[in-house]
């Protein structure tokens, strides 16, 4: 079954439109690469998908697992199974990280109608999963992302990947701004996150992330539109000729 | 400013009358020593009335406009109730009903007199420290507090120990008004708890109009909590003037969960070197005005203020925080900060709020800043697009916002009925927003 549909999507923020017909269409189990120039709408997409107030759909439809994904509240949409990894995390002064990560969890599995997880549940799945990250236990004892370093707070995205185990997770430039010692730790958390049952939409600006992340498909996205798609070797042929040649072809 | 406020004032007249008849009847009113302080009170009271928006330090909250027109001073306790304290604690319990002290259990570290009963024989400690803070012309609340005063209660604490103070009130038919004063001593090296909680489930449009004097002698300590949650028609004036003597410390977190009015007037005088008083304030009102108004005094070298200032007012409810802090000539190495902040969870919650400095002294510090918006747009579509449905990710950001200012107070068991208190107000702001 196709994950998510994407079909003759259409977006306008404040009355500008920016996505201007998107069709993309990501089955279980693969992993696609959307890449793009700044400003072609990648952020736009994603929070489209992720249901955000203001970004209104003027035409086209989404489907996800078969259903129309944008009549849902984006904590719907998180309880059944869709993830964004955001390019900018948000600060939350006042809400500890671990309280954070125990009511998110327990709100989608209340909404889904599962057992909630006790306090020793979230902790010990928690401390797995951060061990891999390398996220030390005093991170989750501070208020969630505030004065968190820019490599840390987008080790806390995969860490939240990872303890909710999303069907569809989108991540938005979360290669941005890291050292490699930093992107290779994010990039082996999304590996492993990969599986048949799971689609992965990964957002980057640059090739490099895809050095280690190897993709199904890669999508060019420039001026709200994707002017093309191919293999993994369209990332290599980007990084040579760089996003003006491609975008002139098309 | 003077003539007018005296020219309207229904309620200025009603105060001089019941004085005027009744000096001789009022508790104590054979004490000289008491009856001077009373009459110098009534003084201070007349030169300003009971104030409207004309008064300087009023305009935000008109008191004259928004009493009843005629209230009917209380002068017996009634029955009391049995209602106790939601700040639970093992401590002294005092109970106040309309007023008068209704109920005390306390422990021999404490002295404790009863207002109501005043007459011959009054201990030096008491004769020396009532009647001195919260009754001069710029508390003419607290003026006329003392000079009415039918009942309340005078403590003095010899040994480190906590307190409850819990007032509550009756139904009544009219609109009546209540005058109260308590006096709290903490004697030297010594430090107390100090819990005060106000409920009112039951106004007919009564004013309660208190008048708290708390004097901290050298090295001691005070930590005061108080909840404020009056009936939705009812009006609540407390006074309260404090002075800080050598090396002291005044603590106080104070949370204002309701009424058509509230007013806090705070004085407070760092009178002693090395003297320190931090405030923390959270309003949570859905209707009704929440008014923190303070004064800091600077009067000693080496002092330090601190005030901390969380709002949240959604309906129609709104907000006042005023702030003066003076700083002394010669009063060097002053260090104070003022720092107001409201959420309005609604178009039509306002809030108003006025830092002010007056500084006469060289080598001082002092800061203050205020920030007023609406919950953020962006932490709330975070929490969301983690399965944190809308109105749990507002609670959740609503908390996180006013935790600074409560974080640190009392116990765990104090703390956790505290946020007992400011969820079910929050609860309140939160649907009248919708
Ligand atoms: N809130 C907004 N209001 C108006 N324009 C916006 C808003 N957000 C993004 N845009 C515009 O939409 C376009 C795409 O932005 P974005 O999706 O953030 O691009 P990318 O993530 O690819 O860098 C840009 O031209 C940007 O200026
Ligand atoms: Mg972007």
């Amino acid at each position: 079954m196709k994950l998510l549909e994407i079909d003759d999507l259409h977006v306008s923020v404040q009355g500008k439109e920016i996505l201007k017909g998107i069709t993309l269409s990501v089955p279980e189990g693969e992993l696609h690469a959307i890449m793009g120039p700044n400003g072609s709408g990648k952020s736009t997409l994603s929070y489209t998908l992720a249901g955000r107030e203001g970004y209104e759909v003027t035409r086209g439809q989404v489907l996800y697992r078969g259903d129309d994904l944008t009549a849902l509240s984006p904590d719907r949409r998180a309880a059944l199974g869709v993830f964004l990894a955001l390019q900018y995390p948000v600060e939350i002064p006042g809400v500890v990280t671990l309280t954070f990560l125990k009511v998110a969890l327990n709100a989608q599995r209340r909404a889904r109608g599962e057992q909630e997880f006790d306090a020793v549940q979230v902790l010990r799945s928690v401390r797995q999963n951060a061990a891999a990250l390398n996220i030390p236990e005093d991170m989750l004892k501070r208020p969630l992302n505030a004065g968190f370093s820019g490599g840390e707070k987008k080790r806390m995205e995969i860490l939240q990947m990872a303890l909710f185990e999303p069907r569809l997770a989108i991540l938005d430039e979360t290669d941005s701004g890291l050292d490699i010692d930093a992107l290779r730790l994010v990039a082996s958390g999304v590996n492993a996150q990969r599986a048949p049952d799971r689609g992965i939409l990964v957002i980057t600006h640059y090739q490099r992330l895809l050095d280690y992340i190897v993709p199904d498909r890669v999508h060019v996205l420039a001026g709200g539109r994707i002017v093309r798609s191919g293999g993994p070797d369209l990332a290599l042929e980007l990084e040579k000729s760089g996003y003006g040649a491609v975008v002139e072809v098309a | 400013m003077t003539a007018l406020a005296r020219s309207i004032g229904g309620h200025t007249d009603a105060f001089r009358h019941d004085f005027a008849r009744r000096e001789v009847e009022l508790p104590g009113g054979a004490l000289q020593w008491l009856q001077d302080r009373r009459r110098a009170a009534m003084t201070a009271f007349t030169a300003i009335g009971v104030p409207n928006r004309r008064v300087e330090a009023w305009k935000y909250t008109d008191l004259a406009n928004l009493l009843e027109p005629d209230l009917l001073p209380i002068t017996g306790s009634g029955d009391a109730d049995e209602r106790v304290s939601p700040l639970l604690d093992e401590s002294n319990h005092l109970r106040l009903f309309n007023g008068f002290l209704s109920r005390c259990a306390s422990d021999d570290a404490i002295d404790i007199v009863d207002l109501s009963a005043l007459r011959g024989e009054v201990p030096d400690w008491l004769r020396e420290n009532f009647g001195v803070l919260a009754c001069g012309p710029d508390q003419p609340m607290g003026a006329a507090s003392l000079a009415l005063m039918r009942g309340g209660v005078a403590i003095r604490v010899r040994r480190d120990n906590s307190l409850a103070l819990h007032f509550s009130n009756g139904a009544s038919l009219r609109p009546c008004v209540s005058h109260c004063r308590v006096l709290l001593l903490v004697e030297s090296g010594v430090s107390v708890r100090l819990l005060e909680s106000h409920t009112g489930e039951t106004s007919s449009g009564s004013l309660r109009n208190i008048g708290v004097e708390l004097i901290l002698n050298a090295n001691s300590r005070l930590e005061h909590i108080r909840l404020q949650k009056d009936a939705a028609d009812a009006v609540h004036v407390t006074s309260l003037g404090a002075m800080l003597r050598r090396d002291s410390q005044y603590r106080a977190c104070y949370a204002a969960l309701g009424a058509r009015a509230s007013r806090l007037d705070i004085n407070i005088r760092l009178t002693g070197d090395r003297s320190e008083a931090a405030l923390h304030h959270v309003a949570a009102v859905d209707t009704g005005i929440a008014d923190i108004t303070s004064v800091i005094d600077h009067a000693s070298p080496n002092t330090r203020s601190r005030q901390l200032f969380k709002n949240v007012a959604g309906g129609h409810g709104r907000v006042v925080n005023q702030g003066r802090v003076i700083v002394r000539e010669g009063s060097v190495k002053s260090d104070s900060h003022q720092l107001f902040k409201a959420l309005l969870l609604s178009p039509r919650a306002e809030v108003d709020a006025k830092p002010e400095l007056e500084i006469f002294a060289d080598d001082v510090l002092c800061g203050h800043g205020t920030a007023i918006g609406a919950l953020d747009e962006d932490a709330l579509f975070y929490l969301r697009s983690r399965g944190i449905p809308e109105e749990e990710a507002k609670r959740l950001l609503i908390r996180a916002f006013l935790a600074e200012a409560v974080e640190g107070f009392g116990n765990e068991a104090i703390r956790d009925s505290l946020w007992q208190e400011l969820e079910g107000a929050l609860t309140k702001a939160a649907k009248a927003s919708r």
